[in-house]
């Protein structure tokens, strides 16, 4: 097994002198400068910082959804930067698992075709699917409410419906924004709760934004963003 | 096709603008379609008209008859082909009108020179030209009353002048049919003679009914009708020529103007259901920025997005095309009842949803949904993934 493909295989993110600058009109917005971080695999780390600091746009460069101005960033053994924006997309439906602040469900299909969704792209067969799908959902506790909509579903199940979905297809990277920032306290120590059991049992390298200190306490390391800068 | 669910169920959702759309889509290929199906009749109808072929009778009236001598004069007029006597005998079959078939008194060899619609077999022919009380008729009629070749019959005219005190015997020499693909429209019901019968058995005193012109180019029917009746202009008689169905031919070119009229309220009616499906679409494709930002962010290329929203637009189409068409068939089979419309469409054969009309309808059904489905599908297509789902 070479380097590369040992990297894949657990998911370590490297971001490498960084920019990402905004235009906006004529002003140029830097919103990250030269930024540096190594995630190791099996990682889970927390990602503080104030609002506009730059996480969701870091959290973008990782997840492959966003391009570096300039800087390299290479995650699970793959540089993105020389991909094309389908290579991207490809990448990720294999490599990363999206966990958003408001859940980001399909409101029109009901739970167990909201976590299939991601399997669509795939070759396996209807039944392998609808499995799979089954199978993320009990390991979240709705195997019972597959059949629900998202309007039926409280935002504490929602957000686990949408882990099940970020889980289905076994990235080994999961990118969270802010994934109890709409939560109640006991809905977000379920969530933490569960994305704790996917870095330790499945071994997934967690990289989350939030600026909530109950679930930082959760990973196992804490980095500061502050003006686009990690200051710890 | 594993992306129907995500598809239907949009539909099904917003069922409400699916319908409404789906019947605006309907309303208009119903109006193609019915429109369409108008102005191929009407076309049909103009097709058939004769335009080669003139009739001159009495500037007064029918009931008067022309001179024997016009006949010779008509057909010394630059530009005349052919001539032929058809008088209306009104002759009776069983002394009663209940059982009335168009007759003619025609000059036989002449007749069948200028009506080549009317086709008998050789020999019957032959035997026709030279039998004087023999006639032909039409094959319908023929079998109405189950005539056979070598039959005999009688007939009695209603006509003053053609009574002459006991019915008129004829023998049936021939029996004729069409090319109805070739000359439709070919009354099958009608009987023909001999007019030097006709001629003689009145003692000399037939006149012309009209004269049967037929000419060299249909686009000098209007110069050689002219030609005609200045002829005569200075005579005690005076004539009126027109085209064999002249009548039929400015009723048709009026329900044309009325078909292209139509068309264009149509189309003009596509065009705005067209706009407010596309606004539709639109909409609906932008109040789903979200999702579409979610399925890109899971790895949807987005040639598939497009083509998720496209395919939902083309499958509104397909429905609005399918209850379009249902609505045709019905207005399309009620179309001989309408009044001015009805007598151009009635002739067309096989009135209904042909398979033209059908892909037609369907073919326009499809450009509509692609065609509102297009600005969404290239917006969809385009939207990027970190504006769509930026939150705050
Ligand atoms: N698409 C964009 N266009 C212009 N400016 C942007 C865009 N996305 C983010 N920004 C700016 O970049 C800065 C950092 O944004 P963001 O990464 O969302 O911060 P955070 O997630 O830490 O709150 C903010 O000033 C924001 O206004
Ligand atoms: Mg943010």
């Amino acid at each position: 097994m070479s380097a590369t493909e040992a990297a894949a295989k657990t998911g370590a993110v490297s971001v490498q002198n960084v920019r990402k600058f905004y235009q906006r009109d004529s002003m140029q917005i830097k919103v990250l400068d030269g930024l540096n971080l190594e995630v190791p695999p099996g990682e889970f780390l927390a990602l503080m910082g104030p609002s506009g600091s730059g996480k969701t746009t870091l959290l973008n460069l990782i997840a492959g959804i966003d391009r570096a101005t300039s800087g390299r960033v290479v995650v699970a053994g793959t540089d993105l930067g020389p991909l094309s924006e389908g290579e991207l997309a490809k990448w990720r439906s294999r490599n990363v698992g999206f966990i958003f602040q408001f859940y980001n469900l399909i409101p029109v299909l009901n739970a167990v075709e909201n976590v299939e969704l991601p399997l669509l792209l795939t070759s396996l067969s209807r039944r392998e699917r609808r499995e799979r799908a089954m199978t993320a959902l009990r390991i979240v506790g709705l195997s019972d409410r597959y059949k629900h909509y998202p309007r039926q579903l409280s935002g504490g199940q929602e957000q686990r419906v949408a882990i099940a979905r970020a889980v289905v297809t076994d990235p080994t990277v999961l990118v969270a924004d802010e994934p109890t920032g709409d939560l109640d306290a006991q809905s977000a120590e379920e969530i933490l709760d569960l994305m704790q059991t996917f870095n330790k049992d499945f071994g997934k390298t967690i990289v989350m934004v939030t600026h909530d200190p109950r679930a930082a306490v959760r990973a196992h390391t804490q980095r500061h963003l502050e003006k686009g800068v990690l200051t710890n | 096709m594993k992306f129907a669910p995500l598809i239907l169920k949009h539909l099904r959702k917003n069922w409400l603008r699916t319908l409404s759309t789906v019947l605006a889509m309907a309303v208009c290929i119903f109006l193609i379609c019915t429109l369409q199906t108008v102005v191929d009749a009407v076309n049909y109808g103009l097709s058939l008209g004769n335009a080669s072929r003139l009739v001159t009778r009495h500037y007064v009236s029918l009931v008067f008859n022309l001179p024997n001598s016009y006949k010779n004069k008509i057909a010394a007029i630059p530009g005349v082909q052919n001539t032929t006597i058809v008088n209306w005998f009104g002759g009776m079959y069983r002394g009663d009108m209940k059982y009335f078939f168009p007759n003619m008194a025609v000059e036989p060899e002449r007749f069948m020179e200028i009506y080549p619609e009317i086709m008998v077999p050789e020999d019957q022919k032959q035997a026709w030209f030279h039998d004087g009380r023999g006639c032909i008729v039409g094959r319908k009629l023929a079998d109405k009353w189950g005539w056979k070749v070598g039959d005999h019959f009688q007939l009695e005219s209603f006509i003053p002048p053609y009574r002459v005190g006991k019915p008129f015997e004829f023998i049936i020499d021939g029996i004729y049919d069409t090319d109805t693909v070739k000359y439709p429209g070919t009354d099958l019901t009608a009987m023909y003679f001999n007019y030097k019968y006709l001629y003689e058995a009145t003692g000399e005193r037939a006149g012309i009914g009209t004269i049967t012109v037929s000419i060299d180019d249909p686009k000098n029917a209007g110069r050689i009708s002219k030609a005609i009746d200045a002829a005569f202009e200075n005579s005690d008689v005076q004539t009126k020529t027109e085209t064999e169905q002249a009548f039929r031919a400015s009723f048709i070119a009026m329900a044309g103007n009325l078909a292209l009229l139509l068309n264009g309220i149509g189309l003009a009616v596509a065009f705005t259901i067209l706009l407010v499906t596309a606004n539709t679409m639109s909409i609906a494709v932008r109040e789903r920025q979200q999702e579409i930002g979610v399925l890109k962010t899971l790895g949807f290329p987005s040639g598939l997005v497009m083509a998720l929203v496209l395919i939902e637009a083309l499958l509104l189409g397909l429905m609005g095309g399918a209850l379009g068409l249902f609505f045709a068939g019905g207005a399309i089979h009620a179309l001989p009842s309408v009044p001015f419309i009805g007598d151009v469409v009635r002739q067309f054969p096989g009135l209904g949803l042909s398979p033209k009309i059908v892909s037609y309808g369907l073919g326009a059904a499809l450009l509509l949904g692609l065609l509102a489905g297009l600005v969404p599908a290239v917006l969809a297509y385009r939207a990027r993934i970190t504006e769509v789902l930026r939150q705050v």
